[in-house]
């Protein structure tokens, strides 16, 4: 990921208002989380696995502010019982960005089932999402995702891949 | 000791702190053993998420004291969360933990906490939670809960507390969004902001 491209997501971010980020690290975001911990009005949390994380960002939307959740796609299957309660059941939503592991051009044998799973489990959720491949889309593409959540309070979800994460 | 009979100690302590609580017998409880905080309250219906939510809405509000309502079976879903208090720290953060060692709600098989061995407010002290007590008798609970609500660090007890659910209470009729949107509007009243608003007009 070029810092250009954190940069957008930085900027993103901060277009849309959001001063927490949870976060559980990932190698195609690498450069992004210590961007994250250094920039100015963002308080980050590190968390134990991305259903604490979507959980603690529905406690930060009843609070006012805006919260997003940082991943792995992997982390989507981690957050599916927190965000099946907290959207469906109550309408709290959590906005989520991710990088597109096991998409075409995945080299990785273990990452594979991210791609195999990742959209049709955002379907079975119902959660609205693009999947971002041009660096030059990212920034509106998180002011949207908080449009529509906020909105619809339910969740969203950004998920970066091609050539902005490889 | 009995549940409910800590939830009236507690909610005499309570003024305009903010709780979110835990799902099965102890949502009734405390809807009828604190009638006065049912809009400062958010009764949720999901294992693993209520003291991460608490946390959540703590570090939104940092002047604001969160009371989080949590269960044996719920804070063992999700133990991280103790880690993530423990490096966090947040200073307003109070967490009960009702340990009637069982999942009640779906008729009492037991929690890991059942066997004797399993130590929750250990494992928090271990996890950085250094203020993380066990209490046995309403005294000790009312104790906990004054200095809890009390502390600048993050501060838990378990309330070792007996299966039974007090008989005749009334039963809360609403569902997880009316919840919401109660809570929300209570927290936008007496923050003097807004959080679910108006929609666009384009």
């Amino acid at each position: 990921m070029h810092d250009s491209a954190v940069g957008e997501v930085l900027a993103g971010l901060a277009q849309a208002g959001v001063s927490i980020a949870c976060y559980l690290p990932d190698s195609l975001f690498k450069p992004l989380y210590p961007a994250m911990d250094a920039a100015p009005g963002l308080r980050t949390i590190r968390v134990t696995n991305e259903g604490e994380g979507a959980a603690i960002c529905g406690g930060v939307f009843l609070s006012g502010r805006r919260a997003v959740l940082v991943m792995e796609n992997s982390g989507l299957r981690a957050s599916v019982e927190p965000l099946a309660r907290m959207g469906l059941g109550a309408g709290i939503p959590v906005v989520m960005l991710m990088s597109y592991r096991g998409e075409m051009g995945e080299n990785n044998w273990w990452a594979v089932p991210h791609g195999i799973t990742m959209e049709p489990v955002l379907g079975a959720l119902r959660i609205p999402y693009r999947v971002v491949r041009r660096e030059q889309e990212i920034r509106q593409s998180i002011v949207d995702a908080y449009e529509l959540a906020y909105s619809s309070y339910y969740h969203t979800a950004v998920a970066l891949g091609g050539e902005i994460v490889r | 000791m009995r549940r409910y009979d800590c939830m009236v100690s507690l909610a005499g302590l309570l003024t305009d702190e903010l709780v979110v609580l835990s799902l099965g017998g102890s949502v009734d409880e405390w809807y009828t053993a604190a009638p006065h905080m049912r809009a400062a309250s958010l009764f949720q219906q999901q294992l693993g998420c209520v003291t991460p939510e608490a946390f959540g809405l703590a570090v939104g509000l940092p002047h604001r004291r969160v009371v989080s309502l949590d269960t044996d079976g719920g804070l063992l879903f999700n133990l991280g969360i103790l880690a993530t208090l423990g490096n966090e720290q947040p200073p307003n953060l109070f967490v009960v933990v009702w340990d009637n060692e069982r999942y009640q709600s779906i008729g009492g098989p037991p929690t890991h906490t059942a066997s004797g061995r399993v130590d929750l407010a250990g494992i928090a002290r271990a996890s950085g939670v250094t203020e993380a007590h066990t209490a046995r008798t309403v005294e000790e609970f009312a104790a906990h809960c004054a200095a809890g609500l009390a502390a600048e660090v993050p501060y838990l007890v378990v309330a070792k507390v007996s299966g039974e659910t007090v008989p005749g209470i009334r039963r809360k009729h609403s569902d997880g969004r009316e919840d919401k949107y109660v809570f929300v509007r209570h927290v936008e009243e007496s923050e003097g902001i807004v959080i679910m608003g108006p929609s666009e007009h384009n």
